[in-house]
């Protein structure tokens, strides 16, 4: 049957490619479709009319938009990811430690690193919006108890708290990854070549700049990719802890489609945004991966 | 090794052939089973109803699906889209124009035709807000179930204390009010929820607000046309009027995280003494009382209930309420229906099972019988009106609940000047009605 290893490969990709177009290719081609229409949620039996680009020039104009697109980029995943990759850093080497090994400690850190990871999304939202509560919550009991604040903090109806409260709770929930990949990559370090740097004379800030870092060079590149993608994307934290609030203050692109999808009952429209969201992170995955990693992958070749 | 093989064929053919003989027999006996799609709190006491249904029609099971109010829209339109939808659904009173017209569900003109006359208590006719059934095709979508209203309930005691005689009949004089209970005994005031999501309060009291002085967000016009009522400026007095509450103090800014108006914290803030006023609907007044009983036994509940504020045009309100409908894709229609006239009929559903709500029906309405705490509620069910041109005109009521809660929130943390919101708002619903009314 297999006549040649190409026609081989051929057929063992076949499965795949039907599952990719079926899966990814199908809807993505539905979606673009779905744009160019004016179809609501109420006429959703009844299809839509084509209306050519309007979707995408009045999505593109509007100035709710911009400020949109700013929370995504700027609060969302340039904030959210920096923290996370950052304090990611930080856990890694302190897990690596040899003062956490001395007394004992690494399994006891290592399996409370991973209770935030092990706990669901939905139930993490939960559980801090409970929390940051401004009448029963503990952090503000906490607070008001110790003198800190006169008054308890409205944390997720505040402006000036709003974002950072998000941010805690994503990176709460989701550290733990990016601390045990960076981990596993210190792990695979060799002890001897860092006693061989300390012999010859080398600083904690000098292992850091020239033996590790260099090291988890790779993972970082692919934390960032990653990280970035899933923030940018996701729906779950910000809808759950404020609904887009207070106002539309910390509305981002996937909740700004549902609130024009499900809510406003306009798929088209809603439909246009999400086009316009896919179409930002593969460029950004493009940009990405041709400048930063191919540069890593030559220079690691080199 | 045979004769087992033998004895074996022997019963399995038998049991073949009793159930290819009783088959029918018990095709009869199996129930049709339906599923009822309840979106309110009240689960057990529905359920409870939907026994008594049951053993009143033993060939119906009845499902109960639940869902919130707030994900129902979007969950029963995707499902009537792809076929899937439950057979009765429980829907709000804005909901069967836009529903119907969008093919979302079946017309009951052929059923209410022929069963109108024994519907609910009294037929079809006793039915109100059956304007908002209709679909802009003329056709019935849905049969009115239960009705509602905000109303002002407030703590006698605390009035008492500071030194109001009487509850305030203009929004000055409840602001006022608000402010004096606050300031004399160290409490909240009216304390609305004024949080932000996709069905915010503040919706309701900025159209009462509206409504009590003049025209509403959209009005229809001489010619049929739907026009915007509210202009910018009304609107940035009603943002302006709202957002006093926080910036004086006497609505706690930590009601900024809260936003249905039967929230817990709010029913535990009444209970406790820790707000004075509140404006709720008829089911959570009864709540706040039946909770306060329950504390405390044997001791008066000191609450009492009064209408709105008014304006030129006196105290107005909304009559909000619930219908039911039936599914294009149900396929047991008989049944749906049968049910249907059950709930709507008063007696069990109301008497026995779910009790805090009130059928939307002229007779049951006049009829019931008002806690002496709750009499403002007839009164100011007397001055409700229905969402009219909201419910008739193009633009959603979805989009426009959205978009006021949004620019209210964005006024209410310091985001947008009044101003500023209030021109923002009305340029978004202003566009929207003319996207939709082209």
């Amino acid at each position: 049957m297999y006549t040649t290893p190409r026609s081989f490969l051929v057929y063992a990709l076949l499965p795949a490619f039907f599952f990719l177009a079926c899966f990814y290719v199908y809807p993505s081609i539905f979606n673009i479709q779905t744009s160019l229409t004016d179809l609501g949620i109420f006429t959703l039996r009844r299809g839509g009319d084509w209306i050519g680009v309007d979707n995408y020039v009045e999505l593109l104009t509007s100035p709710d938009f911009r400020r949109v697109l700013f929370n995504t980029v700027v609060w969302l995943t340039l904030a959210g990811v920096t923290v996370r990759i950052v304090l990611g850093l930080a856990l890694a080497f302190l897990l690596n430690s040899r003062t956490l090994r001395k007394w004992r400690l690494t399994t006891a850190a290592r399996l409370l690193l991973i209770v935030p990871w092990a706990t669901p999304p939905v139930v993490a939202i939960i559980v801090w919006r409970w929390m940051l509560d401004p009448r029963v919550g503990s952090i503000n009991s906490a607070l008001t108890a110790t003198g800190i604040v006169d008054q308890a903090i409205p944390f997720l109806s505040d402006a000036n708290w709003v974002w950072p409260a998000i941010l805690l709770i994503i990176t709460w929930n989701t550290l733990p990854l990016v601390t045990l990949t960076f981990l596993a990559s210190l792990q695979s370090l060799s002890a001897e070549l860092v006693e061989a740097a300390e012999i010859d004379g080398a600083g904690p800030l000098q292992l850091l700049r020239y033996i590790y870092l260099p090291h988890l060079k790779p993972a970082i590149i692919v934390m960032v990719l990653m990280s970035t993608f899933w923030t940018f994307n996701n729906f779950v934290y910000v809808w759950l802890t404020t609904g887009a609030g207070p106002g539309l203050y910390t509305n981002v692109m996937a909740t700004e489609i549902y609130i024009k999808g499900f809510i406003d009952g306009r798929l088209g429209y809603s439909a246009a945004t999400g086009v316009v969201m896919a179409t930002v992170m593969t460029l950004f995955g493009l940009v990405y991966l041709r400048v930063i990693a191919k540069r890593e992958l030559v220079e690691e070749s080199k | 090794m045979d004769q087992k093989i033998a004895r074996r064929s022997f019963v399995v053919g038998s049991a073949a052939a009793a159930g290819i003989l009783a088959a029918p027999a018990i095709r009869a006996q199996t129930p049709t089973t339906i599923t009822f799609r309840f979106n309110d709190p009240e689960a057990p006491q529905m359920r409870a109803a939907l026994d008594e249904f049951e053993r009143a029609n033993p060939t119906i099971k009845v499902n109960m699906q639940r869902i919130s109010w707030a994900d129902m829209q979007a969950q029963y339109l995707r499902e009537a889209a792809t076929g899937t939808a439950p057979d009765v659904v429980h829907i709000s009173f804005v909901q069967p124009r836009s529903f119907g017209g969008g093919g979302a569900l079946r017309a009951l003109d052929d059923l209410i035709k022929r069963d109108g006359a024994s519907l609910g208590a009294k037929g079809w006719d006793d039915f109100f807000a059956r304007d908002l059934a209709e679909g802009a095709d003329g056709k019935i979508y849905a049969v009115p179930w239960t009705t509602d209203t905000f109303t002002m309930m407030y703590n006698t005691e605390m009035f008492a204390q500071a030194g109001i005689a009487a509850f305030p009949t203009s929004w000055d004089g409840l602001r006022a009010a608000s402010r004096t209970v606050a300031q004399r005994t160290g409490k909240a005031g009216w304390g609305f929820p004024a949080g932000s999501c996709a069905t915010p309060t503040i919706w309701f009291f900025m159209n009462y607000f509206f409504w009590s002085n003049g025209p509403g967000w959209i009005d229809k016009a001489a010619d049929g046309k739907y026009v915007m009522g509210v202009t910018p400026a009304q609107a940035q007095e009603a943002l302006e009027y709202f957002k006093s509450y926080l910036d004086e103090g006497h609505n706690p800014r930590s009601n900024m995280s809260v936003c249905l108006w039967g929230a817990p914290e709010l029913v535990e803030a009444m209970l406790s003494g820790n707000t004075a006023i509140a404006s709720v609907p008829d089911t959570v007044a009864m709540e706040i009382l039946a909770k306060w009983d329950q504390r405390n036994p044997g001791k008066k509940a000191p609450f009492a209930t009064a209408p709105h504020p008014g304006g030129r045009n006196g105290s107005v309100t909304n009559f909000g309420g619930r219908m039911l409908g039936i599914s294009p894709n149900a396929r047991n229609v008989e049944q749906a229906w049968r049910l249907i006239r059950f709930l709507v009929t008063p007696e069990p559903t109301f008497t026995k099972h779910y009790t805090n709500y009130t059928p939307a029906q002229r007779s049951a309405l006049t009829s019931r019988n008002w806690a002496p705490e709750l009499a403002g509620y007839p009164r100011q069910l007397a001055n409700s009106r229905s969402w009219g041109p909201y419910a008739t005109g193009p633009v959603p009521i979805p989009f426009m609940w959205n978009a006021v809660g949004r620019a209210a929130g964005s006024v209410f943390i310091g985001e947008k000047t009044p101003a500023i919101a209030a021109a923002e708002l009305h340029e978004t619903i202003a566009r929207e009605l003319a996207r939709t009314q082209r």
